[in-house]
């Protein structure tokens, strides 16, 4: 049966076996693939982090004519605010107006905990139909709902009739998943459900005259890494629509007339791309990253081989790696050999780690936040660039085991993800923010633009130099002393 | 009444409490809760407090058992038990505080009993109940103070005269904590107190486990610290004194008298005190004269902020500044008693004038207010409009498409402050009036 039939969709643990706790080498993970995870395996020490509402709402705040609807306590979702700061700057890109997105919380109380909350939500629905007008309510299920039992779906079902707006139930429970990908599952599954459904009003929408493709962004590139691959995909005379951030709702729809949907990032999108091939025979291709001279061409290729378009694209690419080679070089040489430590999403912290291979790094460590099977081909193409092998680290985070690596292999410089580069930052490491959709990572322009901040930042690292000498990290010098992996869990029976 | 909040300008009881953790010297937090709640935290501060996340121990850093389905189902004291284990193992702290989630709160784990072995004479470890659905973030702040005040605070210790505790501003949802609490320091230090602010960079936990050695506890606000001033009254016998913050020389000079009374100080010094620093402030003051006239810097204004803002602002333009304040909101959730507490406040004012008091925390409810106002407040003669203008919206980031609505020059100081980097900037005191000043003609100056 589809997932899409279900209420909710499954945890990835369970769907693609993933995991979030390794420690090992590169050829280990190489040769070894997903048996290197215990599946649902973890730590007898863990730090916080984020949940899988987080990512949700980086692509549902996104959506025009939409509102968030958080039923659970008040800090649930409060993560907007931070959120806000990239739905300003992407409705200012795309159409040149400066506006908040829209987020409201239920703000379960005690004895809502106590009686239930689907009357409250119910109410809330009506009386944000009404005062808001919007056309989609994102009504998203944390962490007390799932457990005193409130059936969202239910509400939803039961109200959808006598309300304007479509309401799609997404589901957010924090403490039913470690792997936060699972968001991109969550908002897809009711995207899916709700917005694709075969109404009047989307059978009449007008079917694209041109070869089409579906150029998946769930919120990891801004607007310029979106106008990079627009570029490229233009070359190759496609019509590109891209989706979900951003899009309206009454576009979604258009998504099942393309010719072909293209994820940029595998962990991201084959929720969706399996449901619309199954549904609306649409074929995707789910493979590379446009991140990185290579990756960038292998992705082009794939796309260009789909539409038979094989010759035109080997003379885009050679343009491209060629204009690109020529305005590398003042880089190259100031870059060689200097150590690099990459921590990211699995699929982007590997691609970025290749990218920083090309450019001249030599990658002394890597960290994935989770590890599952679309990322068997990128550590092989890690393994042959690199030639070398280092330490790699499968963890949602966790800087205690990335402090205690960064000590080991004293890199020159430290590549995270948004909120993760303090710890690199405090040990007087210079770093580039990886994952911040103001800045250009996507294709190649992307590649140069990476390249020339890592040139600024190394030529003078003095903030984080100077806040080492006084900052002191929260870990004990015994810490240091130990295994970086020490508090992984072994599974029995493994060697 | 609406069954929603939208946009809501705090987070929940454990987001403030992890941000008050944070700021308390060489501690570390051990979040009993799925994972999640300090990742949005972190956002939420990156989003909304002036660009300072974490501290020593703050963000995706802090220890927590992450809990899944499995605690949901069979209980979470186990996971805990290993976690603190473990943390005390890697992490180098001198106090851990276990803080609660809805999740913990909800399956019940009885949290003391697990942390109870853990103590002795060398690991300080408290917990705190701060599940979400008990409240918003200053009730975390709120919470936190007290299990410090009845857990980690000593008894019984000899009290020194001179010495007080100060509280009613929360770490990270007043964006301006660090300098509103150094502010008040300085200040009171100019009266010879010693004064434990907690927070601060130059507080420390020694400091922090004898505060029940101070004369008496000052609280800086009509809502927030209240808790925790009752609960020193009935743990460590401290009596308490309460007054809004004091922004500016009007309201310093009252906060000084009302310490100075409550602490038998002699009222020679005290005045003495407010005469030297009114004449500081003025002096400073003084060259701004001939701008501030000439180019006709008096403004209407909106003011919208938390319990603690909403008034001291109001206040400080009104009655220092000579701005005509017209509607202010208040935009957490308040209790009745706390709410006459405000209304009373707003409503003596030195010009005897009381402007229109609005308590809403939804941003699109509070810009149609203030437009309505607006609307309602001018009058119009043919071509000759008596318009609120020029005007001026002191508010949060939030405000700003209200504020250009209006026409008006913008300032956000009240959390969520999106568009401003604060270090060590406050607002309290006469230091801080003037403080207040600079950014708001900036604000109004800046295509100049």
């Amino acid at each position: 049966m589809s997932y899409f039939l279900q209420k909710e969709p499954p945890r990835r643990e369970q769907r693609l076996n993933a995991c979030i706790a390794s420690g090992g080498t590169l050829s280990d993970m190489t040769n070894r693939k997903m048996r290197c995870c215990v599946p649902d395996g973890e730590r007898t020490f863990t730090q916080n982090n984020i949940c899988l509402l987080l990512p949700a709402l980086g692509m549902m705040n996104s959506i025009p004519n939409s509102v968030v609807l958080m039923h659970g306590a008040v800090g649930c979702g409060s993560s907007s605010h931070g959120g806000n700061v990239g739905v300003r700057a992407g409705n200012n890109h795309r159409w040149g107006v400066i506006k908040d997105g829209t987020w409201l919380s239920t703000a379960l109380n005690e004895s809502d905990v106590i009686c239930g909350g689907e009357e409250k939500l119910e109410a809330a629905i009506r009386e944000i139909d009404e005062h808001y007008k919007p056309m989609i309510i994102f009504v998203v299920a944390g962490c007390v709902p799932g457990i005193i039992g409130d059936d969202v779906d239910g509400v939803a079902q039961r109200i959808q009739s006598e309300v304007s707006a479509n309401i799609l139930p997404v589901h957010c429970e924090g403490f039913k998943t470690k792997i936060w990908a699972t968001a991109y599952d969550a908002v897809y599954h009711a995207i899916g459900r709700v917005m694709l459904q075969d109404t009047s009003e989307n059978l009449a929408l007008e079917k694209p005259k041109k070869a089409t493709v579906n150029l998946m962004n769930v919120s990891s590139m801004g607007r310029v890494d979106e106008v990079e691959l627009e570029r490229l995909l233009h070359a190759l005379g496609l019509e590109v629509n891209i989706f979900p951030v951003f899009s309206k709702p009454e576009k979604m729809y258009a998504m099942t007339h393309a010719n072909l949907s293209i994820s940029t990032c595998p962990t991201h999108d084959d929720y969706l791309l399996k449901h619309l091939q199954e549904k609306y025979g649409i074929p995707f291709v789910l493979k590379h990253m446009p991140i990185g001279i290579g990756n960038t061409s292998e992705w082009l290729r794939n796309v260009a081989a789909f539409f038979h378009l094989e010759d035109q694209v080997e003379k885009i690419i050679a343009e491209e790696e060629a204009e690109l080679e020529t305005a590398l070089q003042e880089f190259k040489a100031f870059f060689k050999g200097k150590k690099v430590f990459v921590s990211a999403g699995e699929f982007r912290a590997l691609a970025t780690a290749i990218l920083l291979a090309e450019l001249g790094f030599e990658v002394v460590a890597v960290r994935s936040f989770h590890h599952d099977e679309f990322a068997d081909s990128e550590y092989e193409k890690l393994s042959k660039i690199t030639a070398t092998d280092f330490p790699l680290n499968i963890a949602n985070c966790q800087p205690f085991e990335e402090a205690n690596l960064i000590r080991r292999v004293k890199p020159d410089l430290f590549l995270g993800h948004m909120n993760g580069n303090s710890t690199a930052a405090k040990l007087g490491i210079a770093t580039n923010v990886i994952y911040n959709v103001g800045l250009q990572f996507v294709g190649y322009q992307g590649a140069y633009q990476l390249a020339r901040r890592l040139y600024r930042q190394l030529t003078n690292p003095g903030f984080n130099q100077n806040i080492s000498k006084w900052a002191q990290l929260p870990y004990s010098e015994d810490w240091y002393q130990q295994d970086p992996f020490a508090h992984i869990k072994q599974s029995e029976g493994e060697v | 009444m609406k069954h929603f909040i939208e946009r809501p300008r705090f987070t929940c009881a454990l987001g403030g409490a992890i941000a008050t953790v944070t700021a308390l010297p060489r501690a570390v937090h051990i979040l009993h809760a799925p994972p999640g709640c300090a990742g949005n935290t972190a956002w939420t501060q990156m989003g909304g407090c002036g660009l300072q996340v974490g501290g020593y121990c703050g963000g995706i850093s802090i220890p927590g058992t992450n809990v899944q389905e499995r605690e949901v189902v069979f209980g979470g004291s186990d996971r805990l038990q290993e976690q603190i284990q473990n943390t005390l193992k890697v992490m180098d702290a001198d106090l851990y505080v276990v803080l609660t989630s809805c999740v913990t709160e909800i399956i019940g784990d009885d949290v003391d009993s697990v942390i109870a072995p853990f103590q002795n004479d060398e690991t300080k470890i408290i917990s705190a109940e701060t599940g979400g659905f008990k409240g918003n973030s200053y009730l975390g702040y709120e919470i936190v103070l007290e299990s410090i005040l009845r857990n980690y605070v000593t008894r019984g210790e000899t009290t020194v005269k001179g010495r007080v505790n100060l509280w009613g501003i929360a770490p990270s949802f007043d964006v301006f904590w660090r300098g509103n609490l150094e502010g008040l320091r300085q200040l009171l230090s100019r009266l010879g107190l010693e004064v434990n602010t907690f927070f601060t960079v130059d507080d420390h936990l020694d400091g922090i486990r004898q505060a029940s050695s101070a004369q008496i506890n000052i609280v800086v606000s009509d809502v927030f610290g209240w808790q925790a001033a009752k609960i020193s009254q009935e743990v460590h016998g401290i009596p308490y004194v309460v007054s809004p913050l004091p922004i500016g020389p009007s309201a310093s000079d009252l906060f000084l008298r009302r310490v100075g009374e409550a602490l038998g100080l002699s009222a020679e010094l005290i005045e003495e005190v407010i005469t030297t620093e009114n004449q500081r402030y003025y002096k400073l003051l003084e060259p701004l004269t001939d701008c501030y006239n000439d180019m006709d810097l008096q403004r209407y204004a909106a003011v919208v902020g938390d319990s603690n803002y909403a008034t001291a602002i109001t206040a400080f333009l009104e009655n220092d500044f000579g701005w005509l304040p017209q509607v202010i909101v208040i935009t957490d959730t308040l209790m009745e008693e706390q709410q006459e507490r405000i209304v009373n406040r707003l409503s003596s004012l030195k010009s005897g004038r009381i402007p229109k008091i609005i308590f809403k925390g939804d941003s699109t409810d509070i810009a149609k207010s203030i437009k309505e106002h607006w609307e309602g407040s001018q009058t119009q003669y043919g071509k000759y409009v008596n318009a609120l203008s020029p005007a001026f919206v002191v508010g949060s980031s939030l405000d700003r498409p209200l504020a250009q609505e209006l026409g008006a020059a913008h300032l956000s100081i009240s959390f969520p402050v999106s568009n401003r980097a604060v270090i060590d900037r406050g607002y309290t005191g006469y230091q801080g009036g003037l403080r207040l000043i600079e950014d708001l003609i900036s604000a109004i100056i800046v295509n100049r």
